[in-house]
């Protein structure tokens, strides 16, 4: 039972094809690889060897649209085509010359075989293989599964019936109790972006689990380390005092402390970016706690909290553009920085205009997250002036570079990028236009699995990754806004508790309705892994007890 | 495309044959996108289109609803009070004590304080 989505259907035959399928098998599919060339810009097409430029065989005529009849090797244009299949019987499958696609006479319809696919798979593969691996990481030639399962880490699946610590209580579900996790934090002096990604870190589910069910556990870490400092041990006094049930708001002195001593360069009373903070933050965990310090460069096997959350791999695809040949390299990622794209002039539009044009006017690429995703993966023509070397040509080429996800995160931070620092100008301004975001968000299409599959067209073959037990499906929980000027603006985040929304304003808890967290200016926001949002949810009636205090009950109204 | 005429309102023959090159290699771009575009709807990869739509249908009503001035709108300060019944001073007053020197100091102000009771004020500080 697998709940993750197939990246594509296979569509059914049609019966034409069918009957030339049980007719001629593969033959057809396999004389046909023979003639097939993959041009360097990795389109593949038909070409015979006698290199004369192709023609209609009926009339002659040379435009577009040329197709080989499968049964006869007849090369007819579209009308000949049609005619062929008319009046010479079982010969209604033919292949679109120019792109290697089936098209039924019949049906006057482009098909689909995947077999067919596979054959023009194959080409690629033998065509390209002998140039070293160039770009085919994605592609598994050996169609068995792969027998790498990523099971969800033990630990921050939550398994609440299994800590003693726990007790269930059905008045909790009662509508005038609010659920445990939310509490103001206090602003220590500018420090709302402290403030801020702590409330994200709080509400985040395997982070909540891994804490609640206290599994850093601040004697063993004394005892273990000479260290005073520990930033877990912190993080972890922040969530017993949140999930304690006082409701005053919360000091994180010690935290800010502790911080400090690890981001000495960062420690100052000034107001500080908060995607840098949550940055700073992570890292200092993974130093405390990262047993396997970047042993292993993809940092898989690193153990530390914050790389088995937050970590994913990002996948680099360099082409070079004259020979085709693709180098691919691999880099960890604790989030993805996104730009918006500065030069969209539907961008800088006005909430009056939302009215009007009944949500077109998000007709604009980067104004929305997808867009901002969609230029992150897009191919990019590396600039004159960054021509790499190619390995196949021997020397400098231009080349095309793409990026794309192998592997997601558990919790995955999405970043815009508002603030643009100019050397040029010397100047630095934040970009204040309307970025829309979904609550659900399907990752699938940047995957390197759709992104590579995309590049050979599509074509129906496995490809690695497909058969990933991920699901790529997140929802959100998280939003941190940024409002005001570069200098002096400030931090909140809005928390999805329950399918409930809170602003979470330094001291200030709030409920909000869901179409204030739609319409707010999203700076960092954050989603988790479908399966892991629910059953949080389900978990939030059930409430977890420290045992280092007094079995505390909240009862209705506590609140 | 503007074509230079004979006298008789006739194309040229070069004319004529860089029409027809031009429309060929236009008509092939299309195609080229008309089968990519197929190819994808057929194997369903484009499934998430209509989720997406949804989604920006729900943004821009929600970014509607909040531009209109009759609506509530969100009440912003610091007088509000939060759904525990609590209100808060806009600098918080909480006191404890420094852990770095004992001083008793407070929330609010706590972070400046630590500035220089650890003594970062002097070094090169980095926004």
């Amino acid at each position: 039972m697998s709940s993750v989505k197939s990246p594509y259907t296979v569509p059914p035959p049609c019966n034409h094809l069918a009957s030339y399928k049980l007719k001629n098998g593969l033959a057809g599919y396999t004389s046909l690889q023979e003639y097939l060339r993959i041009a360097p810009n990795g389109k593949p097409a038909i070409s015979k060897p006698d290199s004369k430029a192709p023609g209609c065989s009926s009339c002659n005529g040379s435009h577009q649209r040329l197709y080989l009849c499968l049964s006869c090797n007849w090369i007819s244009c579209i009308d000949h085509t049609l005619s062929h299949t008319r009046s010479s019987l079982g010969h209604e499958i033919a292949v679109d010359i120019e792109r290697a696609e089936l098209y039924c006479g019949t049906c006057r319809d482009q098909v689909y075989d995947p077999d067919f696919d596979r054959a023009v798979m194959c080409k690629y593969i033998r065509e390209m293989m002998p140039r070293g691996r160039n770009g085919f990481e994605g592609i598994s030639i050996i169609s068995e599964r792969s027998s790498k399962r990523r099971r969800l880490v033990p630990g921050l699946d939550s398994d609440f019936s299994v800590s003693k610590q726990l007790i269930c209580s059905g008045d909790q579900r009662a509508k005038s109790c609010y659920p445990l996790g939310l509490r103001g934090l206090n602003n220590l002096g500018n420090t709302c972006f402290m403030n801020s990604v702590l409330q994200v870190l709080l509400n985040a589910p395997p982070l909540r689990n891994y804490f609640l069910n206290n599994k850093h556990n601040q004697d063993a870490c004394r005892k273990a380390s000479a260290d005073r400092f520990c930033l877990l041990c912190d993080i972890d006094v922040i969530f017993s005092a949140v999930f304690s049930g006082d409701r005053s708001p919360f000091s994180p002195a010690q935290f800010l402390y502790s911080w400090w001593q690890h981001a000495a360069n960062l420690a100052s009373y000034e107001q500080q970016d908060a995607h840098e903070f949550f940055i700073s933050l992570l890292d200092g965990i993974h130093e405390k706690e990262g047993k396997a310090k970047d042993l292993n460069k993809d940092g898989r096997d690193c153990q530390c909290i914050a790389h088995r959350v937050f970590s994913g791999l990002l996948r680099s695809d360099v082409t070079c553009m004259a020979c085709g040949f693709t180098s691919t390299t691999y880099d960890p990622c604790m989030d993805i920085s996104l730009h918006m794209d500065t030069n969209s002039s539907l961008s800088a539009d006005s909430p009056n205009k939302a009215n009007k044009s009944s949500g077109n006017n998000m007709g604009s690429s980067s104004s929305t997250l997808i867009g901002c995703l969609d230029l992150f993966t897009r191919p990019e023509k590396l600039g004159s002036d960054q021509k790499l070397h190619c390995q196949n040509c021997q020397e400098k080429q231009h080349s095309l570079k793409q990026l794309s996800i192998r592997r997601l995160p558990l919790v995955l931070c999405l970043h815009i990028k508002r603030f643009e620092h100019s050397l040029v100008r010397k100047a630095s301004r934040k970009i204040d236009w309307y970025l829309q975001f979904p609550f659900s968000l399907d990752m699938g299409p940047y995957l390197s699995s759709s992104i590579v599959r995309k590049r050979f067209g599509n074509r129906i073959f496995p490809f690695e990754g497909d058969e990933s037990e991920i699901s790529s499906e997140f929802e959100i929980f998280a939003v941190v806004t940024h409002s005001g000027m570069l200098e002096s603006g400030h931090y909140i985040t809005f928390v999805r508790l329950r399918n409930m929304w809170y602003k979470c304003d330094d001291s200030w808890v709030t409920e909000v309705d869901e179409k204030t967290v739609r319409a707010s200016q999203c700076y960092m926001v954050f989603y988790v892994q479908k399966m892991l949002y629910y059953k949080a949810n389900e978990e939030l009636s059930c409430i977890p007890i420290s045992s280092q205090r007094d079995a505390f009950l909240p009862v209705v109204g506590c609140c | 495309m503007s074509l230079p005429n004979d006298k008789n309102g006739n194309m040229s023959f070069n004319s004529q044959l860089s029409a027809h090159l031009f429309s060929d290699l236009l008509d092939s771009i299309i195609v080229d996108v008309a089968s990519e575009c197929h190819r994808t709807a057929r194997l369903g990869l484009d499934c998430n289109l209509e989720i997406e739509e949804e989604e920006l249908r729900l943004s821009a009503e929600a970014r509607a609803r909040l531009s209109d001035p009759s609506n509530g709108g969100d009440v912003n300060g610091k007088y509000i009070v939060d759904i525990f019944g609590q209100t808060h001073p806009p600098v918080a007053n909480d006191i404890f004590e420094c852990m770095n020197c004992g001083q008793s100091i407070m929330a609010g102000r706590f972070a400046p304080h630590l500035e220089k009771c650890m003594g970062k004020r002097d070094s090169p500080l980095q926004l």
